[in-house]
């Protein structure tokens, strides 16, 4: 697609669902890296869905913060007002004449158009088939039915998904744990991802030095 | 006559009005007209293309569009406030300076307007955003309820002009139980609409630039400024073309009205600029991408400073009687506060607030053509708009379209 790669997000136009941001500390030979990969937070009390206009954004009942592209105006007052930096605006038209892209596409998602917002959806198809799938066999869900894109590609199994609420989830777990924090607390948005603190061993290193603690 | 009749007569009788004048009246029209065609072959080019063809990009989601448009709501707003100094120190034309300011406030309205239909994404899906055939996100978009306010405020004003002219056309005095609760009415409306705007702003937890309580307060004496500035221009031309009686320390007044917003906004500056340099944030970064600079990011600054000198100018000016009461530098003072407010209230407040972003980085924005393009047309047709509305407003003054009946003779 022509919309991710150097150039482009040179330009500003980067279009990821996920980015990750890079924090280094520590100079020269001894520099050291930590990954955070960042993409919609599901804030439970969103700022972005108080401000659009249209209620092109609104909250769902599983807690997921949706975007509703065939309601979206195309103010991005929503990308102005989150804090995270994490919607994504679609400000031209992509070619769509090449049969063999379109053939790639995932028939799942819907396809971007020129004019509106959009960002990380937290594979809401993917919960909905699922959810379907459960009411049709009658089997009930349980925790890891639902595995979010980002969580089957990541070789480390560095990201889980789950049910908060069930507090017998992986998820839950995690977020219960000590290594548990969020990003930008402080703004009392309520942010539905949690992050794990990195845990090392370096006993040379003292500690405070890392960032995102 | 029934009212219809004499309001059907007036809208024929008004074409004929604008449809007649000198050649310089039909220069200026045709160049507004051209003005206008270009923007528009300018937005039609934004709308095969969309947005990529304007300045904005991610980090700078909102630009000259967005600016543009809170710069004419405080000209907007402002223009009616007007009435309360001219009522209280008993102006003499007192009725023409309301329906002027309300004319005024017409033209930009429908400029804003226009503004943010040419910044949507969607433009093709304004009826979600219309009052009433849409469905809003009220009462908790700041946004949504700044499309309420200023429709409500362009019918509202736009009834009472036209009752105002209506009735002057057919002889008769405006009903002044009809009249003045509507004029009363639209002073409150002009204070919602630019303080909805401020707010549409300032609540925005994640940029601190906009997220400062003084945002409102500051939008409304920097309005008291431009507004008023068109005002003190347009009834020296009145004053001209008319034989209306307008008083040359009505103007003064006015003037030295502007001097004293002038200052409060000045001094406004002053404690949001203390505030942020004297805590030393992050957050102090915006104001110093306006002012300075950050690194070899400069774009902002000689707008910034340009913007600054002439707003203190323009304060000396208006302050000290002698230059406030020659027409030459009373002009002069008008043209620096319009143009300081408009870069103030315009790229001066919208750029930096997105600038660095949130994750640091610096986008240096500027307009694209189109968007130039497009604003000059959208200004063409506030200009335009505001030209024909005043051209009938003075005939029907000066006594020269009247309704003409059996019975009135
Ligand atoms: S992270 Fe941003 S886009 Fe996602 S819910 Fe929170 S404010 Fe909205």
């Amino acid at each position: 697609m022509p919309c991710v790669g150097k150039d482009e997000v040179r330009r500003h136009r980067e279009m990821t669902w996920m980015r990750v941001d890079r924090y280094f500390t520590g100079e020269g030979d001894d520099t050291q890296a930590v990954h955070q990969p960042m993409m919609c937070q599901h804030c439970a009390n969103a700022p972005c869905e108080t401000v659009c206009p249209v209620l092109a954004t609104v909250h769902s009942t599983d807690g997921l913060n949706q975007q509703i592209y065939n309601r979206c105006v195309g103010t991005r007052y929503c990308a102005n007002n989150c804090p995270y930096k994490t919607r994504r605006f679609n400000w031209f038209d992509y070619p769509r004449a090449d049969e063999l892209q379109n053939l790639a596409l995932n028939p799942d998602v819907t396809v971007r158009s020129r004019g509106v917002m959009e960002k990380c959806s937290m594979c809401v198809q993917r919960i909905q088939e699922a959810k379907a799938e459960a009411a049709r066999t009658g089997v009930p869900l349980v925790d890891g039915d639902i595995r979010t894109a980002c969580q089957q590609s990541c070789p480390a199994d560095a990201i889980t998904f789950g049910d908060l609420h069930d507090t017998e989830s992986a998820a839950a777990g995690l977020a219960r744990g000590p290594r548990a924090y969020s990003i930008l607390t402080e703004l009392n948005v309520d942010p539905g991802v949690t992050y794990l603190a990195d845990v090392r061993n370096r006993p040379q290193h003292a500690s405070g030095e890392r960032h995102g603690q | 006559m029934s009212i219809v009749n004499a309001f059907t007569q007036f809208t024929t009788g008004s074409v004929r009005v604008v449809t007649r004048g000198s050649v310089g009246y039909f220069a200026w029209v045709a160049a507004l007209l051209a003005l206008i065609v270009t923007g528009l072959v300018a937005y039609m080019g934004q709308f095969n293309e969309g947005l990529i063809v304007t300045g904005m990009r991610d980090p700078v989601s909102w630009g000259f569009y967005i600016g543009n448009f809170t710069f004419l709501v405080g000209v907007a707003a402002a223009a009616v406030i007007l009435v309360i100094p001219a009522y209280i120190y008993k102006w003499k034309p007192i009725k023409e300076i309301a329906l002027f300011g309300e004319l005024l406030a017409i033209s930009a309205i429908a400029m804003c307007m226009l503004f943010v239909l040419c910044d949507m994404g969607r433009p093709d899906r304004l009826l979600h955003i219309m009052p009433l055939v849409g469905n809003m996100n009220l009462p908790r978009s700041m946004l949504a309820w700044d499309v309420v306010v200023l429709n409500g405020y362009f019918y509202l004003n736009l009834f009472v002009v036209t009752y105002m002219l209506v009735s002057y056309y057919r002889g008769r005095e405006p009903n002044k139980y009809i009249f003045t609760p509507l004029v009363l009415l639209s002073i409150p409306a002009a204070v919602g609409i630019h303080t909805v705007t401020a707010f549409v702003y300032n609540g925005l937890a994640g940029r601190p630039y906009w997220n400062a309580s003084i945002l409102a307060p500051r939008f409304l004496v920097s309005a008291f400024c431009s507004g008023p500035a068109v005002m003190i221009v347009l009834l020296q031309v009145l004053r001209r073309v008319t034989d209306l009686e307008i008083k040359r320390e009505a103007i003064w007044k006015i003037a030295e009205l502007m001097a004293y917003a002038m200052f409060i906004n000045l001094f406004f500056l002053v404690a949001e600029v203390f505030k942020e340099v004297y805590s030393d944030t992050h957050h102090l970064k915006h104001l110093e991408y306006l002012y300075l600079g950050l690194g070899d990011k400069t774009a902002l600054v000689p707008w910034a400073w340009t913007s600054l000198i002439f707003s203190v100018v323009a304060f000396v000016l208006f302050l000290v009687p002698k230059t406030r009461q020659n027409v030459v530098t009373l002009n002069i003072g008008c043209a620096m506060i319009f143009i300081g407010v408009f870069i103030e209230k315009g790229i001066g407040l919208v750029v930096p607030g997105y600038t660095p972003s949130v994750l640091g980085e610096i986008y240096e924005y500027s307009p694209s053509t189109t968007e130039i393009l497009v604003s000059a047309g959208i200004f063409g047709v506030g200009a335009l708009l505001f030209t024909l509305t005043s051209r009938v407003a003075i005939a029907v003054l000066r006594g020269d379209f009247r309704l003409r009946t059996a019975n009135q003779g």
